[in-house]
């Protein structure tokens, strides 16, 4: 580690504790509390990875985890950030992007043809001509992408968690730390969050003053006060990712997204350092020098042994005197200013012999094959963006850049602020921010420690204010007579290009302009033509130049272009933070586990878990359902029904209520009698079906379908509000759990449990109902017909439903009684003709369509959807839903959504298909136009693997069409 | 103490199996089969401590009722049920049992832990015949059944509840009696604030087929806080220190 600086250099390792770890397979040493990036400068390896497009070498740029050069492979995920990723043991790391060695990339020579890859290179060359781009893509894809995913990677434990704050404060800084502390009133819930390891940003690392010593002082002094205040809870490495309404602030830590809801919110987010554009102001060794700094004070390392600095502000001096105290060599500092305002800290480098040269700039980045900078060319700026012919190279392995600022305005400008820009000070600025967030520090564009203090009380006062917890006169806005850290024009173009805007998609001057004279002046529209803020660091560090670009090329000012929108995620989140603990709910009846012992197969219909059909050793699914429906048809079978809608209608208007919300009619329908009821909506579509089960004079328990229910409970209440009747309505769904016994054999099994009924068909005959005793449980029991045969649907309180299930098991036993699924129990519906209702209608289904016309009562002044329904009986049908059989019983059985089909034209579909064992072809339900529904009508289906299936209308039931059975 | 087996009994749990599997001893609460404890080796201080700290406990066979209507409130009152002023709030009748409103117009019933209170199950009793007789436009609910009844108790409970519900349910942001109709892991729920003796509790009643997904998705939740299961007696030993 020869770049490894002394103590007290490096605040973030432990010089404890050694950790080894790899780097392209080579064995490397760092200490805990190192990043990769950082370990490895200290091990002079600055080429950390590949560019995008053209396969640069790439090195650190921020040590702020803010860019995309940083990218390394792990183990576990791609694209970690270097500078962000802390080393431990046995981490094995690599470069991205790179064919062979990241040290000799093979594809490095894309950067030899950057020229004949333009701006909008995609748009340009592959729309024709016709079919290119099929030929191109593979390549393409091929070279496009970074890293490598590993599939084999058992994911970690992701999950979520809420919290709760009455403020905010995102950004760990100088601005954060006091904000927070004047936030922390008593009873007010303080969060702090900040995305770095420790608190403090700047205090870290940057210089204060002339001896350095003043940011240290004052993070201790706001540390100790932190530490002083329980109501403060701190979050570090916790980056906030977005701003959504009410202050809904999703927090990021490794493995958790904590949604933490905030009523005030400060936000301190800090500013991002930009660069200067010259070129191969991209190679290695060229960064922030805000990152210089971040690596000498939090990790001990020097960056470099000689050193130039490019500025435009003061700030480039601070960097220059820490690099001078690390024992960095300054060659020179190169100064954009023409005639610098020095305050004492750039007076004190100037004091110490630093060689400075005012008015000029980079204009080039050498390198001698190396992947390193080695020398930089300097030259006089003579206007804005032109240099002067010749110039002077200075040897370097380090250069630094301080030309200017943007504020960290992305999770503003996503709560409503609006980012102006003033060209006095060549500094975008947030204003119109909502009353709920404020801002404080150089994210509201202050620079000096002191300014940044006083405005950070401020916007704590406000927040606290605002909240009720404090009534403090709030201070005017702090003002501050420091000169503007940004310098107007830090863009120089060069006659070879390769002066990057956009690091992360290798975008130059010359892309962005030739964008704008393409056409796409917009600065939306010059991203998203040439990419620019499009890659990993969202533009971070390319907006101000691209709007500065744009800006000129269109004749506009700078405020005017504006910026691209930043939109949530601020920084890459990984897929487990969305993909992580969900919630999916799963609905069991209280004979769930009955169905598993029995060998079922489950399904889940919605989030209702059913039995589809029971396996039986030896058989197929078909074979065991055949079985099930074959039972029931001779035997007796046991259905569980217990997902079916229960609601209960009961009070004085319950008939009237039932009479206007279904189609059927049902003032006179006789107590202990079921009816079944068909809903409709306004437009006359069918939407649901159940039956209503008159118990009382004036309670009705009504069943609806599993996946209908709800939306039918909601409908009734919305009705019920509109009606005012005296009716009270309950969804009791799951308060019952039932099932369907069904076959011939099926009244004698219930003779043998049922108590207070009288079973015979005289005294219960089909469409009865009846309240009595299955051994000790009460039971709702309704004789209904669904699947065709002597049947009862029997509904028990929940909790009773295992002990209902095994004591009609028991007393079937006799009977060799089966369950059966309700794949056997649709194949039982379709034989008998039976609809279901989302399967056999759509959003267009009327009851006529469907036949079930005589469902809908013409003796009633109204019902839900009947106007419509007597409107369209007036014209002619669109389609009808016929039922079919197919005689040919080699033809491919049609599936569902299975088209009619008249020649090359499609007439209809099929909407329901089995093969009935019971009648020994296959049969089903499809809508058909008109003229095809007569009976005796051939239809054309196109079925499995598009062969053309002949099939007859026929009348429906298929089966039991006198409805003997049913009625036993 | 031998256990009961629960499957002698009518009415079971959606969640027996899992207590089963987790070595319950059930006991019989006069009503219904409820887990006593857990027979994993450890004594009951044990799981006093587990309830103190954090645990879950199923109290679905306890007695529960429910009416709404028009006439609901008004008729409760005239039975002597101290109502409270507003929705979703509860308060604790003298016989232990506790009273909820989740709406103007909706009760909720709960029995005490101990299962003393004999008021819900004459209530509902009462109810129907007090309706048929009188047209009280007051309703009876099967909560008994259409809700399964979970407590949560310990003094993490409200950081765990923060895992899975968008509601403060911290001790100092929801009062005890509070009531939060809303979703708990995505599923509707009622959580009412009862501390049992001096520990942070909560009972959670959603919809009792997805008892078990909710059951799974609590322990989920609470096992970065050592929670587990505990059977009533360790609530009652909370009820009565």
């Amino acid at each position: 580690m020869k770049n490894r600086l002394p103590p007290p250099y490096g605040s973030l390792i432990n010089r404890e504790k050694m950790v080894q770890f790899e780097f392209e397979s080579k064995a490397y040493q760092g200490f805990h509390g190192d990043s990769v990036a950082s370990a490895l400068t200290a091990n002079n390896q600055t080429l950390l990875s590949r560019s995008f497009k053209y396969h640069r070498p790439r090195g650190v740029l921020t040590m702020a985890g803010q860019d995309a050069n940083t990218m390394v492979q792990l183990p576990s995920n791609p694209n970690a950030l270097a500078d962000r990723e802390l080393i431990s043991d046995g981490l094995k790391v690599t470069g991205q992007n790179y064919s062979g060695t990241l040290e000799k990339d093979r594809g490095q020579w894309l950067g030899l043809f950057s020229r004949f890859l333009p701006v909008g290179f995609y748009y340009k060359a592959f729309f024709k001509p016709r079919g290119i781009w099929e030929k191109w893509a593979p390549l393409i894809r091929k070279k496009a992408g970074l890293g490598v995913i590993n599939q084999q990677l058992v994911p970690d434990y992701y999950d979520k968690q809420y919290k709760f704050f009455d403020v905010v404060v995102i950004g760990g800084g100088p601005a954060g730390m006091q904000a927070a502390l004047e936030s922390a009133v008593p009873s007010c819930e303080v969060l702090l969050v900040d995305e770095n390891q420790s608190l403090g940003g700047s205090l870290n690392y940057s210089r204060f003053d002339v001896e350095g010593a003043r940011g240290k002082n004052q993070l201790d002094k706001l540390l100790n006060a932190i530490n002083d205040k329980p109501n403060i809870s701190v979050m570090t490495n916790a980056v906030c990712n977005g701003w959504f309404a009410d202050n809904w602030l999703p927090i990021i830590t490794k493995k958790r997204l904590y949604k933490v809801r905030a009523k005030q919110t400060i936000m301190c987010t800090g500013s991002l350092e930009q660069p200067a554009i010259f070129h191969n102001n991209d190679l290695p060794g060229i960064m922030m020098s805000s990152a210089a700094q971040r690596l000498v004070h939090l990790y001990g390392v020097r960056p470099g042994s000689q050193a130039v600095i490019v500025t435009g502000n003061n700030d480039g001096y601070g960097t220059a005197l820490d690099l001078d105290d690390a024992g960095v060599k300054i060659n020179a500092i190169v100064d954009l200013r023409e005639d610098p305002n020095y305050d004492d800290i750039a007076k004190a480098a100037v004091d110490r012999g630093i060689r400075v040269e005012t008015g000029t700039t980079v204009y080039a980045a050498k390198h001698k094959g190396a992947n390193r900078v080695s020398s930089v060319d300097i030259r006089k700026i003579v206007s804005q963006g032109i240099c002067a012919e010749q110039g002077e190279t200075i040897t370097c392995d380090l250069l630094c850049m301080s030309v200017g600022y943007t504020p960290t305005y992305q999770l503003a400008c996503q709560a409503g602020g609006q980012l102006t820009y003033d060209d006095q000070s060549a500094m975008f600025s947030l204003r119109n921010c909502p009353e709920s967030l404020q801002l404080a520090g150089s994210v509201n564009s202050l620079w000096s420690l002191d300014a940044v203090l006083m405005e950070a009380k401020r916007a704590a006062t406000i927040a606290t204010n605002a909240l009720g917890l404090t009534q403090v006169q709030v201070a005017d806005r702090v003002t501050e007579d420091t000169v503007s850290p940004n310098h107007p024009w830090p863009i120089f173009a060069h006659p070879k290009g390769k002066e990057f805007i956009d690091f992360d998609e290798d975008l130059t001057i010359a892309d962005i302009i030739n964008a704008t004279a393409d056409g796409y002046e917009h600065i939306q529209l010059v991203k998203r033509y040439s990419t620019c803020g499009m890659g990993p660091s969202q533009g971070r560090h390319s907006a101000l130049a691209a709007a500065r670009l744009v800006a000129a090329a269109t004749n506009r000012t700078v405020a005017e272009t504006g910026v691209t929108t930043a939109r949530p995620p601020f920084s890459a989140e990984q897929l487990g933070h969305s993909a992580g603990r969900s919630f999916y709910p799963a609905r069991r009846s209280n004979m769930h586990y009955r169905h598993i012992e029995a060998g079922a197969e489950m399904l889940q219909a919605g989030a209702w878990y059913r039995p589809a059909f029971y396996r039986s050793k030896g058989k197929d699914s078909t074979a065991c359902i055949d079985a099930e429906v074959s039972n029931v048809r001779n035997n007796v079978g046991l259905v569980d029904v217990s997902t079916l809608g229960g609601i209960e209608v009961r009070g004085a208007d319950a008939s009237e209520f039932l009479n206007r919300f279904y189609t059927f009619g049902f003032l006179k329908q006789p107590v202990g009698k079921a009816r079944y009821a068909l809903l409709t909506n306004e437009a006359g579509v069918v939407i649901d079906d159940g039956v209503a089960c008159r118990f009382g004079n004036n309670h009705y328990y009504v069943t609806a379908t599993t996946g209908g229910v709800d939306r039918v409970y909601q409908n009734m209440l919305k009705w019920n509000a509109q009606w005012r009747l005296d009716v009270d309505l309950a969804n009791v769904t799951s308060a019952y759990c039932g099932v369907n016994i069904a076959g011939p054999n099926a009244r004698a099994v219930l003779q043998k449990v049922c108590s207070g009924v009288d079973l015979s068909s005289e005294a219960f005959p089909y469409m009865g109902v009846r309240v009595g005793n299955i051994g000790d449980i009460p039971a709702r029991l309704i004789r209904v017909g669904f699947v065709g045969e002597l049947g009862y649907e029997i509904h028990v309180p929940q909790q009773y439903g295992e002990a209902l299930w095994d004591a009609l098991m028991v007393a079937g036993n006799d009977y060799h009684i089966q369950p059966f699924g309700i794949e056997a129990q649709r194949i039982l519906r379709l034989e008998k003709g039976h609809i279901i209702i989302g399967q056999d209608t759509d959003a267009m289904s009327n009851p006529n369509e469907v036949q079930m016309g005589w469902a809908v009562s013409q003796n009633k002044p109204f019902f839900v959807g009947g106007r419509t329904i007597a409107e369209l009986e007036k014209k002619p049908g669109l389609r009808g839903l016929v039922g079919f059989v197919i005689d040919d019983t080699k033809a491919p059985l049609p599936r569902e959504s299975h088209l009619v089909v008249e020649d090359q034209r499609m007439t209809g579909r099929v909407t329901s298909c089995n093969f009935s064992p019971t009648l020994g072809k296959a049969i089903g339900l499809a809508y058909v136009p008109p003229e095809k529904t007569t009976v005796g009508t051939m239809i054309e289906i196109k079925s499995t693997g598009g062969v053309r299936v002949l099939a007859k209308v026929v009348e429906l039931p298929f089966y039991d069409p006198e409805n003997l059975r049913q009625e036993l | 103490m031998a256990s009961l087996d629960p499957t002698t009994g009518m009415r079971r749990s959606q969640l027996y199996r899992r207590h089963i599997n987790n070595k319950a001893v059930f006991k019989n609460t006069g009503y219904d089969f409820v887990v006593s404890h857990y027979d994993n080796g450890n004594d009951q201080h044990t799981e006093l401590d587990q309830a103190r700290s954090m645990a879950i406990c199923d109290l679905s066979t306890l007695p529960r009722t429910g009416f709404k209507g028009a006439g609901a409130r008004s008729w409760a009152e005239n039975q002597g049920i101290k109502i409270p002023d507003s929705a979703n709030r509860s308060i604790v009748q003298p016989d232990g049992c506790l009273v909820a409103t989740l709406s103007d117009q909706e009760l909720l019933i709960l029995s005490d832990i101990l299962a003393k209170s004999h008021q819900v199950t004459a209530l509902g009793e009462q109810s129907t015949n007090d309706h048929l007789e009188n047209d009280t436009q007051t309703y009876l609910l099967p909560r008994g059944d259409s809700h399964c009844w979970l407590a949560v108790t310990g003094n993490q409970a409200a950081e765990m509840f923060s895992k899975v519900c968008g509601v403060d349910l911290r001790p100092h942001k929801f009062a005890l009696g509070d009531i939060a109709q809303t979703s708990v892991a995505k599923t509707n729920a009622v959580v009412i604030r009862q501390d049992l003796g001096q520990i942070l509790s909560y009972y959670i009643l959603c919809d009792i087929s997805a008892a078990e997904f909710l059951w799974d998705c609590l322990l989920d939740a609470m096992q970065e806080y050592a929670g587990s299961p505990v059977g009533i007696s360790a609530l009652e030993a909370l009820v009565s220190a």
